[in-house]
């Protein structure tokens, strides 16, 4: 009967730990190959372990084969995120048919923080004010103009702090910077004023802007 | 079939297979961090190896080779990683 459960967990993990090998070889970008790694192989190690833990039937055994299936369940999700961050701002490429990159401009690569963690901040000591991150939709009555064209702080007295395009950012940006869709500008300003920001991007090209 | 014919006739060279092709990808790369994973993909299955030999040769003494191994292979990636970011 041991020997029956043990053989079982074994054909688990041997088939858990090839699927590893075929993930990391065949997946699209270092991204997804981690998963492979970390989430696949895991699995199928800690069945074999279990299979160790059942056929020997000690205690003193099954203690440790069960104590190495904590310790890698711990430590390889925290292997896995230290090098996918690291990865991340090394610059390591995602797949091109990557659907969302939610930490794109959001991480400083000065400090290596996330950047939403400092707007709170800001907000608190600004009484009044608000940070708003837009993005410029693809039909867009402001796309293709520049930033003096637009006029965003004589018309909506906001602030515009910077212009993240891809993976750069341009702070401080001066007027002659044009803005192009999927830009993402973040703003500061009075909330209801960033209110009529967002409407005025979200108005398309063929409508009339109104007039300062 | 017996267990350790189970282990020593498919277990272990599936999993010689998959070592292979782990090693590929260290070789190809195309990134520092691709060949880090592997690494620690082949430190997992040579701990899965260990424990299905230990079984196999009815040795429970061998599962400590694969402990060692997997605080090893730990460290080994958070070295990689630590030195990766720093390097930016």
């Amino acid at each position: 009967m041991r020997e029956l459960v043990s053989a079982i967990l074994i054909l688990i993990g041997t088939v858990f730990m090839s699927l590893s090998g075929l993930g990391i070889l065949r997946m699209p970008d270092l991204y997804t190959r981690m998963s492979a790694t970390t989430k696949v192989a895991t699995l199928g190690v800690g069945s074999v372990l279990l299979a160790v833990a059942v056929y020997f039937g000690e205690l003193g055994v099954a203690t440790r084969a069960l104590a190495t299936v904590a310790f890698v369940l711990l430590t390889a999700p925290v292997a896995a995120h230290m090098i996918g961050r690291a990865s991340y701002f090394v610059g390591v490429p995602l797949w091109e048919q990557t659907a969302i990159d939610e930490l794109r401009g959001h991480y400083d690569l000065r400090t290596h923080e996330l950047e939403s963690v400092c707007f709170p901040e800001l907000e608190l000591r600004l009484p009044g004010m608000q940070v708003g991150r837009f993005r410029i939709p693809e039909q867009s009555a402001v796309a293709g103009k520049t930033l003096a064209e637009i006029e965003l702080r004589q018309r909506y007295s906001v602030t515009l702090l910077a212009v993240c395009r891809g993976s750069h950012l341009l702070s401080n940006p001066d007027g002659d910077v044009r803005l192009f869709p999927g830009d993402e500008l973040i703003l500061i300003g009075p909330p209801e004023r960033l209110e009529e920001v967002s409407e005025a991007f979200r108005r398309s090209g063929d409508e009339q802007t109104p007039a300062g | 079939m017996s267990l350790p014919d189970l282990i020593l006739l498919v277990a272990l060279p599936l999993l010689s297979l998959t070592m292979m092709l782990a090693f590929v990808r260290l070789v190809r790369g195309p990134s520092l961090p691709d060949r880090v994973i592997a690494l620690d993909l082949i430190g997992t299955l040579g701990m899965g190896m260990i424990a299905l030999y230990a079984i196999a040769r009815n040795q429970p003494a061998l599962l400590d080779v694969a402990i060692v191994l997997a605080l090893l292979s730990f460290l080994g990636t958070i070295a990689f990683a630590r030195y990766l970011e720093r390097r930016v």
